[in-house]
């Protein structure tokens, strides 16, 4: 017993210093990488257009001689990891990708470069990117900050063979005297889906909706926002956020989630959300444009072939997206800016909307090939050529967390609409 | 102790341990199964239960990814923590136990460290890390997983310390032997059961540690938590490829406990020592 | 006599201090002194000193206020079902030879899962539409709930979740401790006729106490720390019904980059915890000799 007892521990001794030996040799390793001439690390998530950059990146690193080494990481943990780096003096990223919301904060705090001296020198054509896009994951009073790298603005997919069916319609109308697709207003919208509900009962509902907080709440309504005609500041910049239209948006977003969702939706997040689409449970869901491919996909989903995207009835979507930045702090800007240049070029561009991506180039969207592979971008074009978007303001997380927080206050029925919105309007007033 | 029971009471006692074992067991089973399929067959309801399986799922995440490195840089950092915590952790609890004067104090000093939460601490402490330029380094993790591992280490051991009578130890003084020779071949293997239960405890909680790992990792020294949370992703969920890749990451702590079980549940002799 | 206890301590618990003060030092400094700044990350420096600003604006957040109450009720109910579920399974375990490893394998398995894949996981079987959970449910006639959108519900749903994750760690930390027990007392009481659960009460408890109050007092902290589970499951929804302390923190510190209030949060939070702890100490040590 006790022979064996001192043969474990200095066994365990051994194995302790052995790694020791090991971990410094491993720590000088890693140094020498990262602080190589000719490397640039970006910082993304993994979407179909990362993997499009992967595939095509050798061709990058023949041409110029840069190896490239791209780290993705879970959306909802980038901020963390992006927060850490850009407080060193170094940063291990020499390209990173902002979300829209983040933007105001990134330029307060100086933590992405101004693009402007590098786009002029090298002859960039900023103008191929669709205006809302550039507004909003591109330019800042006037000074670039990003390229616009990536589209998640909101739509309505639906399905086709529900919203066109015979039956249903002459019920409706019978009942109502409106067409059922009509969606003039969202309004005619809600009520839409809720006769929808009543009539499928628990076969499938007439909206699935994603009330998880912050991001999905708070995005999905923005669209009901923007289309009752709300908007969080109005043109001389006061806060609108519980104005009669806003309060409105807001009861017809809970009256939908109560009456027609599945008893579900209070709780789904994006992801929830679709897989009740792709399972056939839902008529209609306001979400991400890009999750009309994957809805035709038939190993995520069952209802392939059978769904369309429109614009928001009544009006407005949300507009979303990221842009590519170059930290403050990043090791050689040049080289950042060299694989920019070619990431955001017409052919790599057109490659990445052709293997999935979400793109944000007009001339990408309006290519004649990429409109016979994907001919829903076509409406998506139009539909975000009107879109809205989240101000830029410093304190645009924190906006998105208590508006999050208030929505689901009225879900949830602790607060009516108006109390909800006064809450987020209090809140606002110290933001910036 | 074990005569006096009736076999009604031992049939009883597996009946209601085998309805506690499902409870664990079936979601298990869930995801063994939501591993072998697609994301549509996933979310099916009534489930499909004649759906092909395939290790596509598997195959997915280590051709994808260097899934292999993750997983080795989970266990090197887990191991190497877990020895050192021990090591050094089972020497002060001991230390603590039967010489400390202001033990309670002590104790509540070495407890406070662990009541800040982490969220809280990662933004300095690899502000540190990046400063000294050992970001991206098993050193740093290591160092980082050592400053929650070591008080629980000490704080898990005391109890087990405690149960060990001190006429041991005295008696070792008598016979001639150092207090570190007394701890070594009588008051150790004497808590290997409790030792071998905090490692096992220990391990897992760096294998499965996600916040530091995130802020303090990068492509070489990625670990596993990390790389099965990118699974999840703004366009979805990959549930399959996770669930995949959980299976994978449970198999070696199965293996390590079975491996120690021996120390773990069936005790040790007690009298062999006397 | 007191120089060998000196050297002693620098053999047995200098390392420990050493690594503890290298790696906790700083953070720790940090945090406490930002507590009394108002500093937020967007900027650099401390930014201007504030006194005990944070702390009072903090306890004037009736949301935060609200997350101490949550914090408590979560803690609280998943300490003590974890440790009753935990005892029983041990006990049970301890009782029987044949079969013993291969439950406790299987029961300690959740302990090993990640906790982001552990929430990913439970919101797919608890989908309220399409989960495996309101499925079976229904083959057995009892209409589904909607587990974590449904207000009344979520937190616990969530506190069932952390049971099904962290029981575990309660199994293998008391059982580790049943099997050290030492066997002669339980002779001596079976010679003078005491029944097994009378040699429970008297001899396994009290000889339990210093193990128990451990696992109670690290997996209270533990507890009160939640954060990986809330953070995937629920963001603190519906409403405000799961949020706990330690997501207002994450918020403060991560999402609104106020590291100063986040610190403040913090430091409230050890307060709350401290007198507990010491509750514990005293209970643990005061019975043993």
């Amino acid at each position: 017993m006790k022979r064996t007892s001192v043969r474990i521990l200095s066994l365990l001794f051994a194995t302790v210093l052995l790694l020791s030996f090991v971990l410094s040799g491993c720590g000088g390793n890693s140094d020498e990488d990262t602080t190589s001439q000719n490397t640039i690390n970006i910082l993304m998530e993994d979407v179909p257009d990362t993997q499009c950059v992967i595939d095509n990146i050798a061709d990058f690193e023949e041409a110029t001689g840069i190896t490239v080494n791209i780290e993705s990481v879970n959306y909802s943990s980038m901020h963390e990891k992006i927060l850490t780096q850009m407080l060193s003096s170094t940063n291990a990223y020499d390209i990173i990708v902002v979300d829209c919301y983040w933007v105001g904060e990134f330029v307060a705090a100086g933590w992405i470069e101004p693009l402007d001296s590098m786009i002029e020198s090298s002859g960039f054509d900023t103008s191929v990117y669709i205006d809302s896009m550039m507004n909003m994951v591109g330019q800042v009073d006037g000074t670039t900050y990003m390229l616009p790298f990536y589209n998640y603005m909101l739509a309505l997919i639906y399905r086709t063979d529900i919203w066109s069916d015979p039956e249903l319609a002459e019920g409706y109308k019978n009942e109502t005297g409106k067409d059922l697709a009509a969606w003039d207003s969202l309004e005619d919208y809600v009520e839409a889906c809720k006769y929808i509900t009543s009539v499928k009962g628990d076969e499938m509902a007439g909206a699935v909706m994603q009330g998880l907080r912050p991001d999905p709440i708070a995005m999905e309504w923005c669209n009901y926002l923007f289309s009752c005609g709300g908007d969080f500041y109005d043109a001389s910049g006061n806060i609108t956020i519980n104005s009669p239209e806003a309060v409105k948006a807001l009861e017809l977003y809970v009256d939908n989630m109560t009456n027609a969702a599945p008893a579900g939706s209070p709780g789904y997040g994006f992801d929830e959300a679709f897989n009740v689409m792709a399972q056939g449970g839902a008529a209609s869901y306001v979400t991400y444009n890009w999750m009309l491919p994957k809805l035709e996909n038939s190993a995520e989903s069952n209802v392939a072939g059978l769904c369309d995207v429109a614009q928001i009835p009544g009006g407005v979507s949300l507009n979303a997206g990221w842009g590519w930045a170059i930290p403050h702090n990043a090791a050689n800007k040049e080289l950042s800016w060299k694989f920019l240049e070619w990431v955001e070029s017409f052919d790599v561009c057109k490659a990445r909307a052709l293997s999935g991506g979400s793109p944000t180039r007009s001339d990408v969207m309006s290519d004649a090939d990429v409109l016979a592979a994907c001919p829903y971008l076509d409406t998506v074009k139009s539909i975000m050529e009107t879109s809205k978007m989240i101000p830029i303001m410093e304190d645009a997380p924190q906006l998105i967390e208590v508006l999050g927080r208030e929505l689901s206050e009225a879900v949830t029925g602790a607060k009516t609409a108006q109390e909800a919105l006064d809450t987020v309007a209090e809140e606002m007033a110290s933001m910036t | 102790m074990y005569n006096r029971k009736s076999k009604i009471e031992v049939a009883l006692t597996y009946v209601v341990l085998t309805i506690i074992t499902l409870f664990f067991l079936l979601p298990l089973l869930w995801i063994l199964r939501t591993s072998l399929i697609t994301k549509a067959e996933a979310y099916q309801i009534p489930p499909n239960w004649t759906a092909a399986l395939t290790l596509d799922n598997y195959i997915n995440i280590f051709v994808g990814n260097p899934f292999g490195q993750y997983f080795f840089n989970s266990f090197f950092i887990a191991l190497v923590t877990t020895l050192i915590s021990v090591l050094l952790g089972a020497m002060s609890s001991y230390w603590i136990c039967r010489c400390a004067k202001r033990g309670n104090q002590l104790r509540m000093a070495i407890l406070v460290t662990q009541m800040i939460p982490p969220v809280v601490m990662v933004i300095p402490l690899s502000l540190l890390v990046k400063s000294l330029g050992l970001d991206d380094s098993y050193f740093a993790l290591i160092m980082s997983y050592l400053s929650f591992n070591l008080p629980y280490v000490i704080w898990m051991l005391l109890s087990h310390f405690e149960s060990i009578p001190r006429e041991l130890d005295d008696a070792c003084a008598v016979d001639g032997c150092t207090q570190l020779q007394a701890y070594f071949r009588v008051v150790l293997p004497l808590v290997m059961p409790g030792i071998m239960a905090t490692a096992v405890y220990s391990f897992v909680v760096c294998w499965n540690e996600f916040m530091f790992a995130l802020n303090l990792t990068g492509l070489n020294t990625r670990t596993l938590p990390v790389a099965i949370a990118s699974l999840d992703t703004q366009q979805g969920v990959m549930i399959a490829e996770l669930c995949a890749s959980t299976i994978v990451a449970i198999l070696p702590i199965i293996f390590l406990t079975i491996f120690i079980k021996k120390y773990l549940v069936q005790g040790l002799t007690y009298g062999s020592v006397k | 006599m007191k120089s060998i206890r000196k050297s002693n301590f620098l053999l047995f618990m200098l390392p420990s201090v050493i690594a503890l003060l290298l790696v906790l030092a700083i953070p720790l400094g940090y945090s406490l002194i930002t507590s009394f700044f108002d500093t937020n990350l967007k900027y650099q420096g401390l930014g201007e000193f504030v006194g005990l600003q944070n702390y009072i604006d903090v306890i004037k957040d009736v949301y935060f206020r609200d997350s101490v109450k949550t914090t408590l009720i979560f803690t609280v109910g998943v300490v003590i079902l974890e440790f009753l579920a935990g005892l029983v399974i041990a006990l049970l375990l301890n009782n029987i030879r044949k079969g013993r490893n291969l439950f406790f394998t299987i029961i300690i398995v959740p302990m090993m899962i990640t906790p982001i894949a552990v929430g990913l996981i439970w919101r797919l079987l608890l989908h309220s539409d399409l989960g495996i959970v309101n499925y079976v449910l229904s083959l057995f006639g009892i209409s589904g709930k909607a587990w974590l959108a449904d207000a009344s519900l979520a937190l616990k749903t969530v506190m069932f979740i952390d049971i099904w994750q962290n029981v575990p760690y309660m199994v293998l930390v008391i059982l580790a401790g049943l099997v050290t027990l030492p066997t002669e007392p339980y002779e001596a009481a079976a010679i003078d006729g005491a029944s097994r659960t009378q040699s429970f009460f008297r001899l396994t408890i009290p000889m339990m106490l210093p193990t128990f109050s451990v696992v109670l007092l690290l997996r209270t902290i533990t507890a009160l720390k939640t954060y990986d589970l809330i953070f995937v499951l629920t963001r603190g929804g519906p409403g405000s019904t799961t949020e706990v302390i330690s997501y207002h923190i994450y918020q403060q510190a991560f999402r609104y980059l106020e590291i100063g209030k986040a610190s403040a949060m913090s430091y409230l939070l050890l307060l709350l915890i401290i007198p507990i702890a010491f509750l514990f100490i005293k209970i643990s040590r005061s019975r043993t000799v």
